[in-house]
């Protein structure tokens, strides 16, 4: 591939494999005598469980077992956890119910595992799980998360009365009511975010193997943090010790969130492995994944926002319900809470905030994060908020904006977050040029000639990656810290092994953190290999998601080659009797400073391995392992602009024009960041427009395949403008902030308001559906004849 | 889901009633029923076998009568199981009234539908269970009036083709009348066939999905019984 360092747009190494086929996913696993698996599942939204008679199932051909959740509570098998402790405003820990990974009494959500059938092959495995034969006992289900908070409404467990999980704050109440009291003009809006399916493209699958020898399980997964993973399953669920536990995670296509948590299809996969004596694979069906992947936002708000008379904002007050589903998801507690309200305080300088969230169990599948986790909601509240505010006072958007802009650094907000750096005008100017905002009112003239709606909108989001440092998250009620190892290998023929916490399932980190190590040492990109996904092969890690991947992951990685440098050039300065602070690295040569003497990169990893010349006391080998705790969370920032053009005769909303501008800090490869931000944007853009997970009133789900819920197609999404500003963050030796989740936080709120820029009518709802647009824009028309 | 209908029978009241009483009448109308026992006055239970394109499979249903109202009105609930297919279960109003010598049958039903039947067929459930009840009325009102009227060609000739109609009419010459209107009635057939064909196509296609298929039949049987039981 070539020496390619730090901002050089190389091409993908993992593409190779994935374009060709030639990925190895946990399907693609297949292991002697293995067995397969598949679920039986509630068509109830809410139902006792009265018996299961599984003897027809055990007479087909094939069946080796039917397990129930009567025989894993009997072994011993712990329940599913959140590992997130939110406490409520007047002290109480979350009301969090039991969940089993199959459920023997009550089930509280369509699609939750009451057993499992283990044959030879997938095909009897599902046929015997049709007939097994469950009665039920059916309960009335609630599935709107105000209405399950209301007396007399169906209650999901005994643990949370009125389905109530906490009722927490934040920010300062009194001084956030007094801010409004002495309000010039106050905007208020009810938001609902729409709930949404993560829709991976490889769905969710899972292979364990238990060695009865060595009484040792094999997992491999679909996870985007196997480490964690088997942290869980070892301390929660009683599956093994975790030295008795490898968790695997091989090529995973896409998780956005989904395959953080643990779900209960893995751990019953561990359990029936031992039971049955052998390896037990399943894969999900991409229904099952619409029933039973972690949904992601549901929020409904009220939000007020006061300005004075000068039109500054000194007040934001928000009260939010946020539907959990019917269990609490491994960090469901966090993304409504720490991920969402410290952000309320957007790219601007508010002095007072105060936000009370509620979060609510309904008989849905279970809420978590989902690509932003929270900050999406944040931004899409902060951003309609300040649209609606500046239509309300009669000041441009932008600058209304710029009136309210955070410009000193560090920036304490009223809600946690401490901003380090950035520069929200650059964003906006770049933004504002690249569209031609200026030459706006001419293009929706034009439009109008042509009996066309044209509308403008703009979203200045920011968000918080890396989610760290350790130490605060833990004081926040986080299970886990939040910190990331790496190793750096040096083989004594001087390729390079870098082991990552981190875990890529997407995102490029193959090539991105390969180019740190061409950077340092000069060296091609293909002798260096990115080791991750296993924990026998990888020391720990917290995993990927939170965009945290290069900030902290790389930062990580960037310890530890400070290590090795170091001992390299203590080599080289010891063969070349020079001194150590003369040794220069360059082309993968360490040389002597103002000297022709010099050594290959190889030669040094040699005599470190071959150990005949060193310097004294120094241990053989080059090999360095080091971890890193980020100083705070990083802040990237920017602005998205968003024109729409619609035909008020169908409703049908056009995106001709998209302006991404982003300060990301520092980017180590731009084509990856542009390759993140278009599937970002592209997500953000299918739920301001397309997508939508439905519920009917019995908690039916009635959007559970690629019929009734649409992913956003390329003819849904114009060709994308990028723009990137930089300002380092300076919490991570590489300046950089995080791009991943960006595009999906910032989109939504820019489309909405162009949209009800253009139909003249503020009232709209995600997804904005031709049929929604229609009707608002009729509404819309008839304000403006009036 | 809410749907309504009304047909006209050419019989008396107190026939269709009856009729609408009679077991071996009931079996004979349901497209597909094996199995329709009396289990008591007010209960019945029903196995149908239902085929849409490639798909194939029995169902099992049960209705209660709530109000009955004789020979005039009655309210029934029921429930259908179609096993891995999901479930459905509804009510329906129904009302005869007499007109002259002929019967309108008025009904208005009412389901729900769950499991994979809600997740991946609830957007298809109506027009699969008009149809199963249109094919069921269809032959109960030849059974117990010689012929009914109602339904779909009534109901959903497309104006554009009666305009077609027209103009072929006005076009050809008096003695070609005869050969318009069977190209009108052509045509409508057609429209039927390509409606019913488009199902088969998906289905074949493996769109409608198996155990999906499964299930609107369960519900176009369970649809069917409601309408019609006492």
């Amino acid at each position: 591939m070539g020496v390619d360092g730090i901002g050089a747009r190389a091409l993908r190494k993992e593409d190779k494999r994935f374009i060709t086929g030639k990925g190895r996913y946990t399907d693609d696993m297949v292991l002697p005598r293995m067995a397969y698996a598949a679920f039986v599942r509630s068509p109830h939204a809410h139902a006792k469980v009265t018996g299961i008679d599984a003897s027809a199932a055990l007479a087909m051909p094939g069946v080796d077992a039917v397990l129930t959740g009567e025989q894993l509570v009997g072994d011993g098998i712990g329940n599913l956890i959140c590992g997130w402790m939110v406490h409520s405003k007047d002290g109480s820990p979350m009301n969090m119910g039991a969940w089993r990974a199959l459920e023997p009494e009550i089930v509280r959500h369509v699609g939750q595992a009451v057993a499992v059938v283990i044959a030879d092959t997938q095909a009897q495995a599902r046929d015997a799980a049709d007939a097994v034969i469950v009665d039920y006992d059916e309960l009335p289900a609630i599935v709107d998360a105000v209405a399950a908070m209301e007396a007399g409404a169906p209650q999901l467990h005994p643990e949370a009365s009125n389905n109530l999980i906490y009722d927490w704050e934040i920010g300062d109440e009194a001084a956030t009511n007094a801010a409004f009291e002495q309000a010039a003009h106050v905007t208020r809006m009810d938001i609902h975010n729409n709930r949404l399916v993560p829709n991976p493209m490889e769905p969710r699958a899972a292979v364990a193997d238990y060695n009865d020898a060595e009484e040792h399980y094999t997992l491999y997964t679909t996870s985007q943090n196997p480490h964690v993973a088997r942290l869980v399953l070892s301390a929660f669920y009683n599956v093994a010790p975790e030295n008795k536990l490898r968790v695997i995670a091989p090529d995973v296509g896409g998780g956005f969130g989904s395959k953080i948590f643990i779900y209960p299809e893995e751990i019953v996969a561990l359990w029936a492995s031992k039971r049955v004596g052998r390896p037990v694979k399943w894969v999900s069906d991409r229904t099952e994944a619409f029933l039973t992947d972690a949904h992601g936002r549901d929020h409904k708000s009220h939000a007020e926002l006061a300005l004075d008379a000068d039109n500054k904002i000194i007040g934001f007050r928000v009260q939010t319900v946020a539907n959990l589903g019917a269990y609490m998801s491994l960090f469901s507690s966090s993304v409504p809470t720490y991920l969402y309200a410290t952000l309320l305080s957007g790219q601007y300088d508010i002095p007072a905030i105060h936000a009370n969230v509620k979060a609510v169990y309904t008989n849905t599948t279970p809420v978590d994060a989902y690509r932003g986790a929270g900050r999406p909601e944040a931004t899409f509240l902060v951003e309609r908020m300040m649209e609606t505010a500046a239509r309300e006072v009669g000041l441009s958007p932008a600058e209304f904006r710029r009136k309210n802009f955070v410009r000193s650094f560090p920036h304490q907000t009223p809600v946690i977050m401490c901003y380090d750096a950035g520069d929200y005008d650059a964003t906006l100017d770049a933004a504002l040029k690249a569209i031609d905002h200026d030459g706006f009112p001419a293009r929706k003239a034009e439009a109008a000639s042509r009996g066309k709606l044209r509308g403008m909108g703009l979203s200045c989001y920011i968000e918080a990656c890396g989610i760290a440092p350790s130490a605060a998250v833990g004081s926040l009620g986080a299970g886990v810290g939040l910190w990331e190892s790496a190793e750096v290998r040096v083989n004594p023929v001087g390729s390079i092994e870098v082991l990552t916490g981190s875990h890529s399932h997407g995102q490029g980190h193959e090539t991105t953190f390969a180019q740190l190590i061409s950077e340092r040492f000069g060296l091609d990109t293909d002798s260096v290999n990115i080791v991750h996904g296993d924990t026998d092969k990888v020391q720990f890690g917290m995993g990927t998601y939170g965009s945290r991947s290069g900030a902290v992951g790389m930062s990580a990685i960037v310890k530890a080659l400070d290590k090795v440098e170091a001992k390299a050039k203590k080599i080289a300065a010891h063969l070349m009797e020079a001194a150590e602070g003369d040794i220069q690295i360059e082309g993968g040569e360490l040389k002597v400073a103002g000297t022709d003497k010099k050594l290959s990169f190889t030669e040094v990893a040699l005599a470190a391995y071959t150990a005949h010349n060193l310097p004294e006391g120094m241990e053989p080998g080059l090999k360095e392992g080091a971890f890193y705790d980020p100083t705070n969370f990083t802040f990237p920032a920017g602005t998205y602009a968003c024109e729409v053009e619609i035909d008020p005769d169908t409703g049908k909303t056009e995106i001709v024009n998209f302006v991404a501008a982003d300060d990301f800090g520092k980017i180590i490869n731009p084509m990856i960041v542009e390759g993140q931000v278009h599937g970002g944007l592209t997500q953000g853009i299918g739920q301001a427009l397309l997508e939508n997970a439905a519920y009917d009133e019995s908690g039916q789900l009635v959007t559970g395949s690629y019929m009734d819920y649409t992913m956003p197609r390329a003819d849904d999404v114009p060709s994308y403008q990028l723009l990137t500003t930089e300002t380092i963050c300076p919490g991570n030796p590489l300046g950089m902030k995080g791009c991943g989740e960006a595009g999906a936080i910032g989109s939504p709120p820019a489309v909405i308001n162009a949209i009800t820029d253009a139909i003249n009518n503020n009232d709209l709802s995600m997804p904005a559906t031709p049929e929604r647009v229609w009707q608002a824009s009729r509404a819309g028309l008839q304000q403006a004849a009036e | 889901m809410d749907m309504s209908g009304e047909y006209r029978i050419a019989a008396p009241r107190e026939a269709v009633w009856k009729a609408l009483n009679d077991p071996a009448v009931l079996k004979e109308c349901i497209p597909g029923c094996e199995e329709l026992d009396m289990i008591s006055d007010t209960e019945m239970t029903a196995a149908v076998t239902s085929k849409i394109g490639p798909v194939k499979a029995k169902f099992k249903g049960s209705v209660k009568f709530e109000t009955v109202n004789a020979p005039e009105s009655y309210t029934i609930v029921g429930e259908g199981k179609g096993g891995v297919a999901g479930f459905a279960k509804g009510g329906a109003d129904v009302h005869l009234a007499e007109d002259g010598g002929d019967t309108i049958l008025t009904y208005t039903a009412k389901a729900q539908v769950g499991g994979k039947l809600a997740q991946l067929g609830s957007r298809l459930i109506d027009s699969t269970a008009r149809k199963m009840a249109d094919d069921f009325f269809g032959k109960f009102s030849e059974m117990v009036g010689g012929q009914a009227n109602g339904g779909i060609t009534d109901d959903e000739l497309d104006p554009g083709l009666v305009e077609e109609a027209k103009s072929i009419a006005a076009e050809d010459a008096p003695g070609h009348v005869v050969e318009a209107i069977e190209e009108v009635e052509h045509a409508i057939e057609e429209r039927v066939n390509d409606a019913e064909e488009r199902v088969e196509v998906a289905a074949a296609k493996g769109l409608l999905g198996g155990p999906f298929v499964w299930g609107l039949i369960a519900l176009g049987a369970v649809i069917a019984i409601l309408a019609i039981l006492n």
